[in-house]
Parts: C-alpha cells; structure tokens; sequence
C-alpha cells in the first residue's frame, strides 16, 4: 500500500496487518547481527528456508522465518529463537537445522544439546525467558530487538511501532516537551544531561530552523549497545526522532553514523525509504501538515567525532573536531542554528514515554536515573552481551545475576565503567547501585554503558596504563592539557609498569589529572584522568607494591615478573617445553622441568599450557 | 550595541554583551596571558588553555579561556586565584616540555615560577621546532588572508600546521601572515637576494620603485590584481613611498 494519510489510517492498518498475522505459527527466528552473521548465521537460515521448502507441502506446517537484530548474546551465536515455543538454541549450524525442524517445530521437543546450560550448576535452560542473563532484564529500548525483522516496516507497526508517533501528533508540542521533562529521561551518550531540559531551551531560541541529531557515533571500544539498536530496531529510533522534531518545530534531521557501521548503515537507510513511502517522513506527516525528513550522515571514526560540536562540524563538511565556544548548540548547533542532539539509545526511548506515559517511565529506575539503561558486559564474567536493566540495580547484581559470575571461579576484583576514560570501582563497592550520578561520585561515570569486569589477575596500574595509551590515540591535539599533557601521562604509568617509577610519580600523576580535568576543551579530556585517579584511588596499595618494591601483585607486568616451576606439582609431562617459543624450558620427562629466567621473555604460553597449574608467577 | 556590567577581579566594567573577557580585561589593564588569540581572526583561541580565568555565573564556578568566554550579564571573572595559577602553571610546564627552546614560552613559564620541567621533554626526533599547534597559522591563511595553504594535519601530540603532503604549495601568496602571527615565531620566513622562502618554496619580490627595497611577494600582488582588480602600478612603490 502506498502513503498513510491519518492517523485512523495507520491504525486500520495496524488492525489489518494482525488480522493477517498468525501468531498461532511457528516461527523461527535467525539473529540477523553483526555478531551472529559474523558466527555464520546466513547459512543457518538458508538451511531453514531449504528444509521448509522442501517439506513444504508434504507436512502441512507453516513455518514463518524472520531475521531478527542482535540479542545481545553475540557470543552464543548463531542463535535462534522459536516460537511459539518460546525456545532459544544457541551456536546453531546448518546440520543441526533438520533436527531443529523435526523435533522442535513439528514435535514441540526440546533439542537438549543445543540450549543454554548454566556454566556453575550445568542446569540447561531451553525457555528463553528463563535463561538467566534475560530473565533479569527489563528490556525498552531494546524492545524489539530479536523479535521484529528490521527489514520490516509492517513487523514494526504490528508490534505497536508508530502508535507514540500518533499519540504525538495529537498533542501541543509543548506537552510533548512537558511529557519527556516529566519521564527524567537523562541522555544516555555519556553527559546524562535531561533531555526535556535540553528539548525546552531550545524551543525557548528563536529560529526559523531548528535541527535535530542522532549520535550514533558510538566509538567506545566493546561498546554495541547503539549499533544493536540501529541494526535490530531501526524505526525506534526514527519514530523518537520524529516525535522530537515535531515538539521541537524542527523539520530535517541527520543521524550520524560510523562508517564502521555498514550494517547499521544499510537498515537504517531502508527503514528511511519504508518511512517515507508510507507516508511517516517527508511532507505532511500522516496528514497532519507537519513535515520532516531524515539525512544520514556518516562518521570517518574517530572516538572524538563523538563529541557533540566535533559531531556538528563533521555533519557540515568540516573536519570532525572538537570547537572551544561557549555558546551552547541548543541555541547555535549545527550550521549555528539551534540543535538538539541526542543519543541513539535517547531517541529510542522516546516513543515508548510517549505512548506509556512519563509516569510510567519515571516509575522505573532511582531517583535521580529513571527508566532503563543498557550496557555492554564484557570482561572475566560467564555470560558477556549487551543487557537492559533498570538503573539502581547493583554491580554486584549485574555481574552475578547476569553475568553468571566470574569466569572460573576466580576471585571478582573490580569493575571499569563508562568507556575508555571511565573509572574502576572495586569490589568492596560492588553494592553501589548503577546510575549516574552514584557512578560518579564513586570516580567513574556511565558514559555510554561500557561495564568491564575484571578478576584478581587485573594489574589495576597497567590498566590505568592502558586506557590512558587509548586516550593518547584518541586526542585531536587541539588544547595543550590533553595533546601534550596525556602522553606525559602514559610516560609516567608505562615506567611504573617497568618498576622505574619513584614516589614522585604519584604526585605528578595526580597533578597532571588535575590539570586535565580543570583545563582541557572537551570532554575527552576532562574525564581522560578517571582511570588514573579512581585507580590511584581505589588501588594505591598497588601502585606502592610497583613503585617501593617493583612488585606486581596481579602478575601482569613483565618487568616485574619471573617465571618459574613448583617442581612440587610438575608432573614432567613436557607440554610446556614443547610450547616455549625460547626454548628455555628444560627437564627430563617425568621429572620437575625449570625455566632459563634469563631466556624467557615472559610470553606465558607454558602457563596458559599447563593442566597441572605448576607454572607460578612471582 | 547592548552593554552589560561585568565584574573582574572586583571591578565593575561596562563592556558590549558577547565580546570576549580576554579583550575587556585587556582594555581595562588587566593582564591575561595569552598565545593562540588574535582579535582579528574569528576562530582563534581556545586552544593553548594559557588564558585559563574564573568564571562565576549563576551560582556555578567554571575555569575558562577568557579569549573566547563571551561577556554577559551576571558575569563575575576572577584572574589570578590559586586554582587559576596552577592551572596556567600546569599548562605551561607541558608547553615548555613541548618546545623547551622557545623564548617566548621560557618567559611565560617563568613569569609563573617555572624555570625546569620535570617531564620528558620533546627533543631530539620529537623537536617540535617551536610549535605548540595553536593553529593560528592556520586560522589567519584561512581566515585573515582568505588563501587556504595551510592546515593542521596528524593529531595528538604530532599535530601541526603543513602544506598539502608537505610540498610547496600552489596557492600559497608567500605574504609571511602566518609567521607575523604565529605566537612562538615557530614558522621560518627567509629573504635574501629578493627572494623569500616559506614553506618549502621561494617567492620572488617586488622591487620598490624608488628606495629599491624588496617589499611583497610577486604572487601576493597577483593575487590583490586578481581579486580586487586593483592597477598594478599601485605596487610599484613600497608603502612609505607611496
Ligand atoms: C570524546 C567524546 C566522545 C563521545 N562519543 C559519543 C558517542 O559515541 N555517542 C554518543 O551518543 N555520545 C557521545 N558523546 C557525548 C556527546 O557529546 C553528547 O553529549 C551526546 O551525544 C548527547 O546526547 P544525549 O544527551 O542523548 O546523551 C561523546 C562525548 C565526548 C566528550
Ligand atoms: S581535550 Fe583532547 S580531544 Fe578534546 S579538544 Fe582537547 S586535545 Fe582534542
Ligand atoms: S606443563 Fe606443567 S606439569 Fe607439564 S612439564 Fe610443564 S610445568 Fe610440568
Ligand atoms: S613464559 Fe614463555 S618464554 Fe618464558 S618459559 Fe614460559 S613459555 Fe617460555
Ligand atoms: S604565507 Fe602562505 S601559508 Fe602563510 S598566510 Fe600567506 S598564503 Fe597562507
Ligand atoms: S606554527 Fe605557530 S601559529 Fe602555527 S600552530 Fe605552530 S605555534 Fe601556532
Ligand atoms: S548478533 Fe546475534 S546475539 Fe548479537
Ligand atoms: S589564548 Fe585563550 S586559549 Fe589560547
């Protein structure tokens, strides 16, 4: 059908679109992201569409195939979901299709060895709402993600997509605002700024035009919480941005993406043309006279272009760079007309407050940090993804509950939060509940939803060393504190790393943090000395273990340690003599074996190798 | 114009709403240090952080760069507080660090008690040659001059001001704006022989007419005669004997 002329119209084809659905038929849902894809979920599908077909007509089943964005699971992956079964099969291959076909979707049984197992309690879970690391999230702007085909404008609508839009549009503008100042939504790219704070000041500048961005810039190392959301649900974000430009008088949008993106790219370009050719973009929106279209716009890459005003200048045409100006974008943004850039996951949040009402939303989360937030759990934990939870939850829930605890059992030693110039927070403080201004007060900050977590073989020094080589990387070198200040920086902390570091380097570590976080232009610098200071906070023990006694508790950094061989243990299976890359490995089978300290180059392959744990650091 | 009151360092001045506080205090004799900032070209400053101030407004205290910080109402600016001298300390222990042979910057440093750095300095295959990559250069060419030579390439501490892929460049008009402006004298600009040399390429110099003193690059007068359509002949005689 062609464009939708009203509001009724779009409702009667909701209406028509779930007369013709048949919730009753089994459908197999193939994750269709980026992780999946890249585990081989294509030929998982074909092999679905290859046996539906073939047995087609002979067994009278119905077998809808959908691909779906990512759970969130990616490294389970391919995963597939079937319903009505309500059944999750992870790291699915195409031989294991005919199985799947015969026993689930025509038999309704279980295929035991390909479900969830719990890696403490070896239970298998084959419901996907029970599998533990869903079972505890809350899931809105991830809402549709694994469940809709994003190539699908009318799975969209079916799933009651476009209905905050046609809510919006029979509103005042103005009580949109109120709606979105009401629901607490913070921005959820980094700054947490309140969205309905910034929608107001902008409405409050006069202008004859009025833009409104999309950061889908996301240049977060592990992050993928905004490409999950562009790639899966595409037209969550387009519905919120709609909704915004229309109480925000605005009538172009761009959504700025990284190149980096391709897929992200490709889904959104196509819910753009869907939305346009029914008549949800472009002019007269659902004939209510309003009128607004879409550009995307793509990122070179750089972490910094995510900067807001670096973002601006890249959307004109200039180089992506970060601009000193005090002038807030609300009132001179983009082409230095009033602009109101908001984050993907933001924008997604949107038509849901809309349609579920800012009381809802506001019900949802802490005080000060309302609704959900997702984040990107990666690290020494069991189960590692993308998860939505409600903020306030603890770090210690989410490590545990969702993430399943720390990877073989070790010892839990901290969490780093917020990206590359986030802090870590220790265990000791793994009660803080998740949200903004709790993270900062702590040292660290939400960012954009990074959570790593790390075990008791984590050198917090050489982690502190690491993000801030990052951050070195990653600055455009305009202001001094940030171009010449972070790479003294990672002087001082590589040093102590290779046990030269003295008492003063604390000090002038301490000083150069202070300097970045009063003196430099934009944010990267200023929050660039968090994975100093809350380490130096947190785990300065660590740092006097380097600097006094050029000891590296955790293990990590080679300067510091030997290896050596427990002859106690060594049961001279020779493994890991036939492993060392030097060859300084000795010793006669069934007897101790021992290392040439003075040839190994502390590579610690013979430690990864062996099954007998007689390879000790010291 | 609108004008607003805005106090500095406890004095109250009238200054026009949205200039910037490094020029009101400079009018009213209150020194700022300051690098990358030049009245006369719209996007300089904010980069070399040396005119770091106080600025209280709406019950919120934030440090920063008088050079591009906009006068308004309710403004209160404070110059020289212990937070804001060990900033511009700070910031300039890291720029002497860059170019430990720049005079102008030993004597900024000095002027706030900083004869030695204590980091690793930028020597040897790290010399900056002088440059602390403020981009006025870059700023004036484009900006002032209306040629667009030069632009700052790499990024981080290797950022700095080059011709394309660093050959000479074409449209360069040899008129040596960018070594005028440039804080630290960091751009090399050449005469001899009626020939002037920068950035990688020599210019050839008209003569004036009467003292015989090599006064402007014959490409500049090409470039005034072609956008202006101003007579050649005008550039026959140098300024003083025109
Ligand atoms: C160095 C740097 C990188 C940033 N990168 C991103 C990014 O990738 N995505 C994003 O949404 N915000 C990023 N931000 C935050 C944006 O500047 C801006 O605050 C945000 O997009 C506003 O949207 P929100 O209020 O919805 O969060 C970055 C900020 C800095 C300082
Ligand atoms: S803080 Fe770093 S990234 Fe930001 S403008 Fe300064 S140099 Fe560039
Ligand atoms: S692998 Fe372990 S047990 Fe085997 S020889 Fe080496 S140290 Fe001994
Ligand atoms: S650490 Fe590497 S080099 Fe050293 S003994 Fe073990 S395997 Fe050999
Ligand atoms: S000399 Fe060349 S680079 Fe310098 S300002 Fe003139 S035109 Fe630009
Ligand atoms: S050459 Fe001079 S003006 Fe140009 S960036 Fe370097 S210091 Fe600044
Ligand atoms: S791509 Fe399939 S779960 Fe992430
Ligand atoms: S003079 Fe203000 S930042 Fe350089």
């Amino acid at each position: 059908m062609g464009a939708i002329k009203s509001v009724e119209q779009l409702e009667a084809y909701r209406r028509e679109l779930a007369a013709a659905a048949r919730p009753e038929l089994p459908t197999v849902l193939v994750c269709f992201g980026t992780g999946c894809q890249a585990n081989g979920a294509r030929p998982v599908a074909e092999a679905f569409m290859d046996v539906i077909k073939e047995q087609g007509l002979e067994i009278d089943v119905n077998v809808g195939i959908k691909t779906t964005g990512c759970h969130g699971y990616c490294e389970n992956g391919p995963l597939v979901a079937l319903r009505p079964q309500d059944i999750l099969y992870l790291k699915v291959k195409p031989e294991d299709v005919p199985e799947i076909v015969e026993e689930t979707v025509k038999g309704g049984r279980v295929v035991e060895r390909l479900v969830y197992r719990d890696k403490a309690t070896g239970e298998a879970v084959a419901r996907y709402s029970e599998i533990p690391f869903y079972r505890h999230q809350q899931r809105i702007a991830l809402r549709h993600i694994g469940t809709i085909d994003p190539a699908s404008i009318d799975d969209y609508i079916l799933a009651g997509g476009y209905a905050g839009l046609t809510k919006a549009l029979a509103m005042k503008p103005d009580d949109i605002i109120s709606e979105v100042e009401r629901s607490g939504l913070r921005g959820r790219g980094g700054g947490g700024f309140p969205a309905g704070t910034k929608w107001r000041s902008c409405v409050a500048v006069e202008s004859d035009v009025r833009y409104v961005l999309c950061n889908g810039d996301e240049g977060d190392p592990g992050a993928f919480m905004d490409r999950s959301i562009m790639e899966g649900d595409p037209h969550s974000v387009i519905e919120g941005m709609i909704i915004g430009a229309y109480a925000l008088g605005s009538h172009q949008g761009y959504i700025y993406v990284r190149d980096e993106y391709p897929l992200a790219i490709r889904n959104l370009t196509a819910a753009l043309e869907a939305a346009r050719e029914k008549g949800l973009l472009g002019e007269d929106i659902l004939g209510s006279g309003f009128s607004f279209d879409i550009k995307i716009s793509r990122g070179g890459g750089a972490f910094v272009c995510g900067e807001s005003s670096a973002l601006m200048r890249s959307v004109a045409g200039e180089v992506g760079e970060p601009r000193a100006k005090y002038i807030r974008s609300v009132e001179r943004g983009l082409y230095d007309k009033p602009t109101v850039l908001n984050n993907v996951e933001t924008w997604a949040n949107v038509p849901e407050i809309i349609l579920k009402g800012a009381d809802w939303y506001a019900s949802i989360g802490t005080e000060g940090s309302k609704g959900t937030k997702v984040f990107s759990l990666v690290g020494k934990v069991n189960n590692t993804g993308l998860v939505e939870v409600p903020m306030g939850i603890s770090i210690r829930e989410l490590v545990e509950n969702i993430g399943g605890g720390i990877l073989g059992g070790k010892e839990f030693k901290a969490v780093q939060t917020g990206g590359p110039s986030g802090g870590c927070i220790p265990e000791r403080l793994a009660d803080l509940p998740i949200d903004f201004d709790s993270l900062t007060e702590a040292g660290s900050m939400m960012g954009s939803g990074g959570i790593i977590v790390m075990d008791e073989d984590t050198c917090m020094v050489d982690v502190a060393r690491y993000f801030t080589g990052f951050l070195v990387e990653e600055s455009c070198g305009k202001c001094t504190p940030c171009r010449d200040g972070l790479p003294r920086m990672l002087d001082l902390l590589t040093e102590i790393t290779e046990g030269c570091g003295g008492e003063e380097h604390l000090a002038m570590l301490e000083g150069l943090c202070d300097l970045l976080t009063w003196g430099a232009l934009c944010g990267l610098g200023t929050s660039a000395a968090n994975p100093v200071l809350s380490t130096i906070k947190y785990f300065r023990d660590e740092y006097e273990a380097h600097i006094r006694d050029k000891r590296c508790p955790a293990g990590v950094c080679k300067a510091l340690i030997t290896y050596h061989i427990d002859p106690e243990a060594c049961t001279g299976c020779r493994l890991c003599a036939k492993n060392c890359p030097q060859e300084c490995i000795t010793g006669k089978r069934k007897e101790p074996h021992t290392i040439d300290a003075d040839k190994c180059i502390k590579c610690g392959v013979c430690k990864d190798v062996c099954t007998f744990d007689a390879v000790r650091i010291s | 114009m609108e004008k607003v009151s805005v106090v500095i360092d406890g004095r109250t001045f009238e200054a026009v709403k949205d200039r910037c506080v490094l020029e009101v205090a400079h009018e009213n004799g209150i020194y700022i240090p300051s690098l990358c900032y030049n009245s006369e070209v719209p996007s300089s400053g904010g980069s070399c952080r040396v005119c770091l101030v106080e600025a209280h407004q709406g019950g919120r205290m934030r440090l920063v760069t008088a050079c591009n910080y906009p006068v308004r109402k309710g403004l209160e600016v404070k110059t020289d507080t212990p937070l804001v001298h060990r900033i511009r300390r700070g910031v300039l222990e890291l720029l002497l660090a860059r170019v430990p042979d720049s005079e102008v910057i030993r004597e900024m440093a000095a002027s706030e008690g900083i004869a030695e750095v204590r980091f690793r300095k930028d020597e040897g295959e790290n010399e900056r040659y002088k440059c602390i990559a403020c981009a006025l250069c870059t700023n004036v060419c484009a900006e002032v001059v209306g040629v667009h030579a030069i632009a700052m390439t790499e990024r981080g501490a290797d950022k700095k001001p080059a011709t394309p892929y660093d050959k000479p460049s074409e449209v360069c008009i040899g008129c040596g704006a960018c070594a005028y402006a440039c804080p630290t004298g960091a751009i090399t600009m050449k005469e001899k022989d009626g020939v002037r040399r920068i950035w990688h390429r020599d210019f050839q110099m008209v003569r004036c007419s009467v003292c015989g003193t090599p006064y402007i690059p014959q490409a500049q007068v090409d470039w005034i005669v072609s956008r202006t359509g101003k007579d050649r002949s005008f550039f026959d005689k140098c300024p003083d004997h025109r």
